[in-house]
């Protein structure tokens, strides 16, 4: 930057001329380069984890808590063997490398809501989060002020989200902090008897399966809706 | 090419940025510092839990492209055997200090640990690295200019001499920690029992949160065996030891603690970090 002694700001009001390339995709590019070039992995291993990165969403999340609210049987198997329960939602835990995803591990475990209890899911290490099954964790659960508050002021981050829950309710944060990965299965609402898996899947946002909201009939999106752009957008998340 | 100027000016914003007690000078002398400070000093800054925070807008975020890569090649090299997830836990959440911890985006610390795990484990110069990140800069000069973002790797190297980890081969159709079932010492503590989490000292590195430390709670599940994460994230040879999730009454962990009198957090916890309740 030059010094300006006029007093308007270029990075503000003008759009800058030149797309210019950032500092973090210029490291990323040259390591992958180089990577590539001494053999640590190949081309094909890198699409290959690039392609399942790109297919994963909380989708089978919503699924096997729709199965799990319709079926008894199927409720008992997602609590006692949760990653076998994964797999009737078309999640195999040990994909793409045979041993899972190296930053998930392959400990999970579903937090089953209560009449008398609320569950809610947090990493204050760093954002330990049920990746497979679950997809990428939204930005704001990754920000240190989630994971500062929630661990000690749940209520109050919780009222944030719109959450009010009654002293009656207890609330069980979930500090997933190893190697386990959590997730919440919420109860099912009122006004949704007759419902069909699909229709009942549409309202469990991933907001419900962190524990940051609950499911209700007519919401079918998650609490946080603004979404800040990327500069040069990828093709998940 | 910076003009002098310039030079000047960037110095001027890196001295802006603080990460230290302001009361204290720069490299303060001993005895300036207490035990409280000097562990304040030494905590690993990944540790925020319970930290005091105002509310602020959380947002969700769409990917950049980079992100997205980065997210890619950190689990290809654990795939591949070049890291643990322990050991990119610790490098770039820890090892990047304050300054980078709350000052770089969230996938920014990731992609400085690829950097920092290629380069301590020699698989790739640093020199060399610079001169490559040179290299993208001048290939895309011009900015990108309807050009897409892409590596463009001058050959495919054959990956046979590269040195690799075994944990892939060992976790191999079982997991992890799976991988490691059967071969810690008989668990210690069951569940309902009593736990004090003992006060370690910490230096560089653990995943027991402070916030926990010298608290009691309670035994909610043995979870599984796994190295200790002060171990593991330096891959070094450790025997696997059972690891706990532990409840902890939040009235009682929280001085002023403003939910109800039966709220709870839970939190996992390796054995050695725990002893039996009086």
């Amino acid at each position: 930057m030059t010094e300006h002694d006029h007093d308007h700001d270029h990075d503000r009001t003008v759009a800058p001329m030149v797309d210019e390339i950032t500092d973090f995709e210029v490291l990323e590019i040259a390591l992958r380069e180089l990577c590539i070039e001494k053999g640590i992995f190949t081309a094909e291993e890198h699409r290959l984890m690039t392609e399942f990165a790109e297919q994963i969403g909380p989708t089978p999340a919503a699924h096997l808590v729709a199965k799990a609210w319709l079926d008894p049987e199927f409720k008992k198997l997602a609590l006692a063997e949760p990653m076998t329960a994964s797999k009737e939602v078309g999640v195999d835990w040990l994909h793409p490398t045979g041993w899972g995803t190296p930053s998930d591990f392959t400990a999970f475990q579903i937090l089953a809501d209560t009449p008398t209890v609320h569950n809610v899911i947090v990493c204050a290490l760093c954002s330990c989060y049920p990746r497979p099954i679950l997809g990428n964790s939204p930005e704001w659960y990754r920000t240190p002020n989630y994971r500062r508050r929630l661990v000690r002021w749940p209520r109050q981050v919780l009222a944030e989200f719109g959450l009010y829950l009654p002293d009656e309710i207890t609330v069980h944060v979930q500090d997933s902090n190893q190697k386990h990965r959590f997730m919440v299965m919420p109860m099912r609402p009122e006004g949704t008897d007759d419902w069909t898996e699909d229709q009942l899947v549409e309202i469990l946002t991933r907001d419900c399966l962190i524990g940051v909201a609950l499911p209700k009939a007519g919401v079918k999106t998650n609490m946080i809706t603004d979404t800040r752009p990327a500069i040069h957008p990828g093709n998940a998340g | 090419m910076s003009t002098a100027a310039e030079r000047a000016a960037q110095l001027d914003l890196v001295a802006r940025l603080r990460s230290a007690y302001p009361e204290l000078p720069d490299a303060p002398t001993p005895d300036m510092l207490d035990h409280d400070r000097i562990t304040a000093y030494l905590k690993p800054v990944h540790d925020v839990g319970g930290e005091p925070d105002a509310p602020m807008k959380y947002e969700n975020k769409q990917y950049e492209e980079w992100e997205h890569m980065t997210y890619v090649i950190c689990e290809v090299l654990g795939w591949r055997g070049i890291w643990l997830s322990e050991e990119r836990r610790r490098m770039g959440n820890v090892d990047v200090g304050r300054a980078e911890y709350l000052g770089l985006p969230y996938y920014g610390r990731w992609l400085l640990a690829v950097a920092r795990i290629l380069v301590e484990k020699h698989h790739i110069g640093l020199t060399e690295l610079s001169e490559r990140m040179a290299e993208v800069q001048e290939r895309y000069a011009g900015g990108l200019d309807g050009k897409t973002l892409e590596a463009q790797p001058k050959s495919e190297g054959d990956g046979s001499q590269v040195k690799r980890n075994s944990h892939a081969e060992e976790a191999d159709g079982k997991g992890d920690p799976q991988c490691y079932g059967g071969q810690a010492a008989a668990a210690k503590f069951k569940i309902g029992d009593p736990v004090v989490v003992r006060e370690l000292p910490v230096i560089f590195y653990t995943r027991t949160p402070e916030y926990v430390r010298g608290a009691t709670g309670e035994i909610e599940a043995v979870a599984y065996e796994s190295p200790a994460a002060e171990d593991e994230t330096w891959d070094r040879p450790a025997r696997p030891e059972w690891f706990y999730v532990v409840k902890f009454n939040m009235a009682d962990l929280w001085y002023g603690y403003t939910g109800t009198k039966d709220d709870v957090i839970s939190t996992e916890i390796p054995e050695h970090w725990l002893e039996a309740a009086k």
